[in-house]
């Protein structure tokens, strides 16, 4: 078997713009599930509305593709109902964080056993580049003509509110820390979330100053560092995983829900 | 087994487990909690039925249609204001193809409205209260006996059309309790067709329209009208197998009143004075039923809690005027019917004795 065997190639090429980040994602989400195991008898795909939400189509599973920002609702039905399932939600910051802001929160609190990865490009790729909760600050957009003004949600320090939840950060120019990150947010016990920082050349990095894709991938390279082992918090612009403890995998008691364990540690 | 006293609403919840139903996600709302909490109290003795509370009505809608789609036969419960922010889902749903159950208590709307007053006011919204066209089927009890009997139905219903049900009540039905013997009551279940996600294949959900193959099919009129035709056949060929209705009381009167729900209960005292029709299955619109014994009487009156809704369906399938009797501001009562057959001048004249005695 080869990683290729997860993607529908038949389907190329992707409605994806040239030099889009999704496609980084799809490739090392491919690959950890080759090495996984994971196939269309065992693995969900969920994705939202955006571009990233078009990877289900793309790959060889079953894949549901939401209305904008129900990614978790669905997931965490497909997750309570199938718990042997590996299920994977798939979705940009926009409809994670935004719209679907509200589901996230509580999908963090109930810890279900369901892997986000949240391509975050810091604004609305498909409608044309508007800002969004992930935008930084001062960032120009076509709906923030004098620069965003408000702070961006802070991920990390949401899905920590739960101590049992894994938060990585990472981006698409560093490939091979992307794929440890999935692989180990596929394997945790509970609710991981991958936040991966990604460029979208054509709405948003034109319009700011990168004259290509590969200039905003070296501007990833340039930024980000890795955290120090061991770190609990990530430091703005730091990569790295921060888990909490593993919920117990005990059976969920008849009428609790959906959850693995409560945020007290 | 004995005879029981039973609410409305926990008759809903031993209907929905009666048609095979595992999955239950929700949000509290009067006057549809019962349920939500019949569900927990069941689930907590039953590991095979699931629950969440879920954290709005959005949530608890694409819920349902996540765990229908993993193989559960699943539902919700709701009133009016939750309803509406179901509506995107329910559309979804619809264009998912997806057998799902959404239960509708209504009461007096609109917005907050009056939480624990009973109304129908959501009667079209039923219908059209999701974007684009979709072929809706509901149905509409008006006991307790019935809301078993036809939550089980709704179930069937799902199934077989692959799409989304809606059971209609009010806060007068849901809180209703009456004695019942649920063992005279045997409705057939329809097992689940859909192939549970993960059975080996690679099919693409999607609200998007695409193609078969998963190929974005949003430019392509052809092709939507031919997915759009092949549902909605499916969708009223099954409901013609549902075509649900009571016609009765004197019908050689030579006026037909129209009602449906908890109002034909609340009109129950008319009896002696009028024909009775009562649709059960409130859409698709039961047409032809409605031409062929609308034909026979002289007047029609409408008799609803809604300023209209329904009587606007009548007037524009039999194109033909009909009398209005609004049931408003959660007044569901005989004193209420009284004073609307008295302002149209169809009180009969016994009824109106009674009323001053």
């Amino acid at each position: 078997m080869s990683y290729k065997d997860k993607i529908k190639t038949d389907l190329f090429p992707t409605i994806w713009c040239p030099g889009c980040g999704i496609g980084l994602i799809m490739t090392q989400l491919a690959m950890v599930m080759d090495e996984l195991g994971l196939d269309k008898s065992n693995t969900v795909m969920v994705t939202g509305i955006g571009c990233t939400g078009r990877m289900g189509a793309y790959m060889q599973f079953d894949s549901v593709y939401t209305l904008h920002g129900r990614t978790i609702p669905v997931a965490e039905a497909i997750a309570t109902v199938r718990p042997e399932l590996n299920v994977i939600v798939v979705s940009g910051d926009g409809d994670l964080t935004s719209i679907g802001g509200n589901h996230l929160l509580h999908a963090i609190r109930r810890n279900p056993r369901i892997t986000v990865l949240c391509n975050n490009n810091e604004i609305y790729g498909l409608t044309g580049g508007q800002t969004g909760p992930t935008t930084p600050v001062g960032t120009k957009t076509v709906s923030s003509p004098a620069g965003s003004v408000y702070s961006p949600v802070n991920l990390q320090g949401l899905v920590n509110t739960n101590a049992n939840a894994f938060y990585a950060k990472t981006t698409v120019y560093h490939q091979g820390q992307l794929r440890k990150a999935i692989k180990e947010a596929i394997e945790w016990p509970g609710f991981s979330f991958v936040d991966i920082t990604s460029q979208c050349i054509e709405n948003n990095g034109r319009r700011i100053g990168f004259p290509s894709a590969n200039e905003m991938l070296n501007y990833f390279k340039k930024e980000y560092r890795q955290a120090p082992p061991g770190s609990t918090q990530l430091a703005y612009h730091q990569l790295g995983i921060v888990k909490g403890t593993p919920a117990t995998a005990e059976p969920v008691p008849a009428g609790a829900g959906s959850g693995k364990g409560s945020g007290e540690a | 087994m004995a005879k029981r006293l039973l609410q409305g609403n926990e008759a809903v919840l031993l209907g929905a487990v009666k048609a095979g139903a595992t999955y239950f996600a929700g949000y509290p709302i009067s006057p549809s909690s019962e349920i939500l909490m019949a569900a927990s109290v069941y689930a907590a003795s039953h590991p095979e039925f699931r629950f969440l509370q879920e954290e709005d009505e959005i949530a608890s809608a694409n819920a349902i249609i996540g765990a229908s789609l993993a193989g559960a036969k699943s539902f919700t419960a709701t009133s009016g204001p939750g309803f509406s922010l179901m509506q995107e889902a329910i559309g979804y749903a619809h264009k998912l193809r997806v057998p799902t159950v959404f239960v509708d208590v209504q009461r007096v709307g609109p917005a907050t409205g009056m939480p624990t007053m009973p109304g129908q006011g959501d009667i079209l919204q039923t219908r059209y209260g999701s974007s684009g066209d979709y072929t809706s089927i509901v149905f509409y009890p008006s006991s307790v006996a019935e809301c078993y009997e036809y939550t089980i139905h709704a179930f069937n219903c799902a199934e077989e059309s692959e799409s989304p049900v809606i059971l209609l009540s009010d806060a007068f039905l849901g809180h209703l309790n009456e004695v019942v013997d649920l063992d005279t009551i045997q409705v057939p279940v329809v097992p689940r067709t859909l192939e549970p996600l993960a059975s080996g294949h690679t099919r693409l959900f999607s609200g998007v329209a695409t193609y078969p193959d998963g190929e974005p099919a949003t430019a392509d009129g052809d092709e939507f009208i031919r997915q759009y035709e092949e549902s909605k056949a499916l969708r009223l060929q099954v409901a013609e197998r549902y075509a649900f209705y009571e016609y009765g009381w004197n019908k050689d009167s030579d006026t037909l009143v129209i009602a449906f729900g908890i109002t034909r209960r609340i009109a129950q005292p008319l009896a002696p004075y009028f024909a009775l029709f009562r649709p059960i299955r409130i859409w698709p619109v039961l047409q032809d039923q409605l031409r062929e014994i609308a034909a026979r009487y002289k007047r029609l009156v409408v008799i609803e809690g809604s300023d209209g809704q329904y009587a606007s369906v009548v007037e524009r399938v039999l194109y033909r005027d009909v009398y209005r009797v609004p049931l408003l501001g959660g007044r569901m009562s005989l004193e209420a019917v009284r004073e609307g057959l008295d302002r149209i001048g169809l009180l009969p004249r016994e009824l109106a004795e009674t009323a001053v005695s």
